[in-house]
């Protein structure tokens, strides 16, 4: 079996990192299903900096995580991804974001040196047994007929390298595209074709194989990077200093402790802009072709001179980032800008802070080309191409752990077509991976797409602390993705937590009892009789370890875990309430249709606006159609009614995308 | 039902003149998903209208709780699916509602599956109105929402495939009531309120979810959670106070919405002045001497009906009647049932091009279905109109007779009824027409109930201020739970007034705030 994915990820180095770390995934997935053998490769652009010596001086801001990012994080290291222990092992400044704001929203999120983040992954991409690893730039994508069993109108058939004599062959591919579909640089008033500075633009076959041969729709977004500044130019008298956690918190449920001592940490800076910022921006807006272009670019992502356009009159943030423990260089966010050379050095210099500042590489816009995501099935695999599945920007979204999160869930399912076995989903019921995958696939983008708590309407049950026990069991058991060693340690701390429970709930005095225990905890009067365990850690002045020093026999086994209990315990109850609608989106993401439905002439009584509806959109499910803007009820349950009596006719006839979403 | 006389029919109409507040109409969506299918739900099965005996009927795991709440059966609950004779009571104040039959349907042997209770008790609105009420104040309780006791038998597989088929029939029918009802009330006071809640909750919400997202890293203004703070409790008070005191609500109009247009000068107003038997309305020979909405209730074989004389339509001379027709085109949209009146003397000499004249005169007066089956338009336009071919003693009788035969053959066309308001010719088989469509309107318990409104608008909104309750018993220690409670109460909210969806309130963040990265 030759199992070929390739990676064409040609952004910056953070970019690409992320994404390669899934594809060790595809790899882990292929080992669990023992296919003994089979060959897969990976494939790098020529610039590619995996190699020790190469400077990564143009990537993107060296940081992983975050409020949102950092969920995603957790559950990629829940699905054995690597980027949360590369994280660990690279961080140089860990924080968990939100605190103060409840379990459900702490963003953990690291500083990370670069050279050393560079070196886990290669480490561990190069100890991959099976893995070969290629250089090369893509030049074109090689299809052939579709395989009539299957739906689709193209199947995949391998890849061709620029220069390469022979084209690589392969039944999955996946392609990351990053910003170099089509990309082009905006810097003041010049324009140059390619998707990151230094680096050779994309060849074009690419770009015509996807939208000619194979007929997507394809849209255009803009994005952007800040000048790199010299650490030694900075007057960092004049900046607030943001220290990290004094006790670094791991990303990894596998760590438990990160790389970096806590004492060598480096610190972030904080400055403001001045009014002076805005006189630049407004001054050069002439002599700057980006702000001018109507392409989309992230709302919350915008360069310094939106930013001035759209709130004129405010101080705004500049974060000053360090580029890792050795490196001379800080990276400004907050300053993405496309201005020519010259104006961005005023305009750095009109911060106080700043007022001596270098630049070693000005900053520049990039427009680009994505793939309309709507076309894609939950596996990622592009609805009428078998084999062809796509990750990262080419998407429509932006940021390392979103392009993680996809080519995790893309790698497996490569690996998974390519052994002819079914492909996968992930609910939005069940992880952050899901919604943000739910939300491409479902509603397509308008904007780059960055994920945001907000968008998990089950927040509350979809937690950074337990990621491990709501996708590694289902990692392992189903997908195959997860080590054994994962696997085992999930269990254990699931059952740990299920015990620790229920010896809470054991554990009851009355409230008076309770008060001369505690002291001074101010209990609600109105409850008579007794209190358990669960019910004191609902008051925020107790914790787990309290109750364990006066019980120790009952609750000491569970210290472990005392952090995890006590967010239980306050959850619990609202996930409860949370579970009977989750249940009914699953048993809607679980009737799936099939792709290939006829909805123009489907003998149903739909109206024509629904059936266009449909036929655009192709919802891979009776839930994701329920989600489409304008669908009516009874249009769902028409519809519901037909898959049901189709399904029922062809019970032997398998859905090719498996919606699973059941625990 | 039918009556000797068509006169006496009018005899008891309550008759009140009002012209409309000019409003906007907002686009609803209608919600698909139920609120949480935990809850136990009740709605009133049988038609309204004065009705000997009314239905209501409760699904859910709580319905045993109700039963014994409803009828003081402390001890044990009636033998299954046997009808027993109780004093029916309010949960809280034990006050007598009606005494009428209880029966018991313990799952899984009932229509939903689940353990169902129905009630049978008299049908008058009060009756129904504070048993509906009773119900919608015992905790975990609420009305359902539409298609949702068959949406629940479906889910515990006891409907048959082929009964999905009608199911969908079935909701299509409630939600096309619900929205044309939700299209009505929003338009007044009442809705207005409920929206100003919303968007103010969504405020709310975007703000705390910004707090959350996007604090860390941006400058959230200081104080942007106070301000929720003091919102969020303004909310609470409102909303308690409105739901306190029952006379400040604005009634929700009441019955089936009967609608009169056309063009100019075809008697639209002489046929209202002839079914009020007053002269409700100002008639001339001027075309355009109706400008405004005018409104008469009318009780037609014992269903409420709000009958609305509109403005002709034509493109309007002034301002003030190109208002006119813009709201007689909002009537329309709005409405049950529309008489769409036609000056026979403007029909075509030659008979058989009386359908097409008719069709071309539905085209402008009716709104158009947007890109609708044209099948299933058609179907519910002669379900929703009633042509009135007025003016009838001026045409010669056998051009009539011709035209009529016409008429009953061509297929697509809704009924025509000869009249003459002048002499009143016709009218007997006009007001039967009418009350038989009337009738099969109030068949369906969604159009214009307003008791079934009511307990649901109440339910959703004591739902929502519990949940708000939730924001402030977290907001110092854990904002995402804290969250939820606005979250949940805008939810509750969205019921009434359309749903609210992330993107909705992400896109509030990025207006009010200035995000970065």
């Amino acid at each position: 079996v030759l199992v070929l994915e390739l990676f064409v990820d040609l952004y910056d180095i953070c970019e690409i990192f992320v994404p390669n770390v899934h594809t060790f995934f595809g790899l882990t997935v292929l080992e669990s299903f023992g296919s003994v053998g089979s060959v897969c490769s990976l494939s790098f652009s020529p610039n590619f900096t995996i190699f020790p010596g190469t400077q990564g001086a143009l990537s993107c801001n060296p940081s992983l995580g975050g409020v949102g990012k950092g969920h995603l994080v957790r559950e990629l290291d829940a699905l054995d991804g690597l980027c949360g222990r590369a994280g660990d092992w690279a961080g140089v400044h860990f924080s968990i974001l939100n605190r103060s704001k409840g379990p459900a929203v702490w963003g953990p999120r690291a500083q990370l040196d670069r050279e050393r983040y560079r070196q886990f992954i290669q480490s561990e991409l190069l100890s991959t047994p099976r893995l070969t690893v290629l250089e090369g730039s893509v030049e074109e994508l090689l299809v052939s007929q579709s395989n009539p069993n299957e739906p689709g109108h193209h199947r995949v058939t391998g890849i061709c390298l620029v220069n390469g004599s022979q084209p690589i062959l392969s039944s999955s591919v996946v392609l990351t595209t990053g910003t170099f579909l089509s990309g082009s640089l905006f810097m003041g008033q010049t324009t140059t074709p390619g998707g990151r500075i230094g680096d050779a633009p994309s060849c074009s076959g690419l770009s015509h194989t996807l939208r000619e041969t194979l007929g997507l729709r394809v849209g255009r977004l803009k994005t952007g990077t800040p000048p790199r500044i010299v650490k030694e130019s900075v007057e960092l008298s004049l900046v607030q200093i943001q220290t990290p956690d004094k006790e670094p918190t791991p990303f990894s449920f596998l760590n438990t402790h990160t790389h970096c001592k806590p004492e060598e940490q480096l610190p972030c800076y904080l400055t403001h802009t001045t009014p002076g910022v805005e006189r630049v921006v407004r001054e050069s807006l002439h002599l700057n072709c980006h702000i001018q272009q109507d392409s989309k670019g992230p709302r919350y992502c915008p360069s310094i001179e939106s930013r001035v356009l759209r709130f004129p009159g405010r101080q705004h943030q500049v974060w000053l980032e360090p580029e890792g423990l050795t490196s001379d260089l800080l990276y400004p966010q907050g300053l993405t800008m496309t201005m020519p050379p010259d104006l961005q050095l005023r305009l750095l210099r009109e911060i106080p802070a700043l007022h001596r500042a270098e630049i070693r590489t000005p900053g520049y816009g990039v427009h680009y080309d994505f793939v309309c995501p709507t076309q894609l099935n939950p596996s990622l695999q592009v609805k009428s191409t078998q084999g062809l599945f796509l990750a990262g920007q080419i998407n429509g979204t932006t940021g390392y752990e979103e392009a993680a999160a996809q080519g995790l869930w893309a790698g497996v399912n490569a690996a998974r077509a390519a052994l002819s076995l079914p492909l996968l989903a992930l609910c939005r019921t069940q992880s952050y991976i899901g919604v943000l995958i739910d939300d491409l696939v479902g509603r397509g983008v308008t904007e780059p797409y960055r994920m945001f708590t907000s968008r998990a309407e089950f927040r509350t049950s979809l937690r950074p602390d337990n990621a491990d026990i709501r996708l590694t069991p289902r990692g392992f058991e189903e997908v195959g993705c997860v080590s054994l060693r994962r696997y085992k340690e999930a269990v254990r701390v699931r059952d740990s937590l299920q015990e620790g429970l229920a010896a809470l709930k054991s554990v009851t005095l009355s409230s008076t009892r309770w008060r001369e225990k505690l002291g001074n905890i101010s209990l609600s009067e109105s409850r008579n009789g007794s209190l358990n365990g669960l019910d004191l850690l609902q008051y925020k002045d107790v914790s787990f370890e309290m109750l364990a020093a006066i019980f120790p026999e009952h609750l000491s086994p569970y210290l472990e875990f005392s952090q995890r209990l006590n967010i239980e315990a306050v959850y619990r109850p609202h996930c409860e309430k949370q579970s009977r609608e989750i249940e009914r989106v699953q048993e809607e993401e679980s009737l799936s249709l099939p792709p290939d439905m006829d909805y123009l002439s489907l003998p149903t009584s739909l109206s024509s606006e629904v059936r266009e509806l449909l036929d655009r959109v192709r919802p891979n499910t009776l839930g994701a159609a329920t989600r489409i803007p304008g669908m009516t009820p009874a249009a769902i349950v028409h519809l519901l009614h037909y898959v049901l009596r189709t399904a029922q006719r062809n019970q032997h006839t398998g859905q090719r995308v498996k919606a699973a979403c059941k625990p | 039902m039918l009556l000797s006389t068509p006169w006496r029919l009018w005899r008891s109409a309550i008759s009140t003149l009002k012209s409309l507040r000019p409003a906007p109409v907002r686009h609803l969506s209608i919600p698909t998903d139920a609120v949480c299918d935990a809850d136990t739900i009740f709605a009133l099965s049988s038609g309204h209208g004065r009705c000997g005996v009314a239905v209501v009927r409760v699904s859910g795991p709580a319905s045993s709780m109700v039963l014994r709440n409803m009828t003081g059966l402390t001890q044990t609950l009636p033998p299954p699916r046997t009808a027993l004779l109780r004093r029916i009571t309010d949960p809280h104040t034990k006050e007598l509602l009606d005494r009428g039959l209880v029966l018991w349907f313990p799952g899984p042997h009932s229509f939903t599956g689940e353990d169902s209770a129905e009630f049978h008790v008299h049908g008058g609105p009060a009756v129904i109105t504070a048993v509906l009420q009773g119900l919608g104040s015992l905790k975990g309780v609420r009305p359902a929402e539409a298609g949702e006791f068959t949406r629940r038998a479906f889910h515990a597989g006891k409907l048959g495939l082929t009964e999905v088929e009608g199911l969908g029939d079935l909701i299509h029918a409630e939600t096309e009531a619900q929205r044309r009802q939700a299209l009505r009330q929003m338009d007044g006071e009442l809705g207005h309120l409920y929206q100003d809640w919303s968007s103010r909750l969504k405020r709310c919400l975007a703000h705390v979810e910004a707090f959350i997202d996007f604090s860390e890293d941006e400058l959230i203004e200081d104080g942007v959670l106070n301000q929720v703070d003091s919102s969020v409790h303004r909310l609470q008070t409102e909303i308690e106070r409105h739901l306190g005191d029952e006379r400040r609500g604005e009634r929700l109009r009441n019955g089936v919405q009967v609608v009169i247009a056309g063009a100019t000068n075809a008697g639209k107003s002489s046929l209202l002045n002839t079914l009020c038997q007053r002269p409700a309305a100002i008639v001339s020979p001027i075309p355009g001497t109706t400008r405004d909405v005018v409104e008469a209730s009318l009780d037609i074989g014992g269903f409420p009906v709000l009958l609305s004389d509109t403005a002709g339509l034509r493109d309007g001379l002034d301002s003030v009647e190109r208002e006119g027709v813009r709201r007689a085109r909002q009537r329309v949209e709005q409405a049950d049932l529309t008489l769409v009146v036609v000056d026979s003397t403007q029909l075509p000499t030659e008979p058989k091009q009386a359908p097409t004249f008719l069709q071309g005169y539905l085209s402008i007066v009716l709104p158009q279905p947007s890109g609708g089956n044209p099948e299933e338009g058609r179907e519910a336009t002669s379900d929703r109109v009633l042509l009135v071919l007025n003016k009838s003693d001026l045409v010669p009788e056998a051009q009539k007779e011709r035209t009529e035969r016409e008429l009953r053959e061509s297929l697509g066309l809704p009924p025509a009824c000869f009249l003459s308001c002048h002499t009143t010719t016709g009218l007997g088989d006009f007001l039967a027409v009418l009350q038989s469509r009337v009738k099969t309107l109030c068949g369906n318990p969604l159009s214009g109930a307003p008791s079934l409104t009511q307990a649901r608008h109440r339910a959703h909104l004591q739902q929502s201020v519990q949940a708000l309750s939730q924001y402030h018993q977290y907001r110092n220690h854990d904002l995402a739970l804290a969250a939820e409670g606005v979250r949940l109460a805008l939810t509750h909210i969205g019921r009434i007034t359309g749903r609210v969806g992330a993107e909705e309130i992400l896109d509030i963040v990025f207006r009010d705030f200035c995000i970065g990265k």
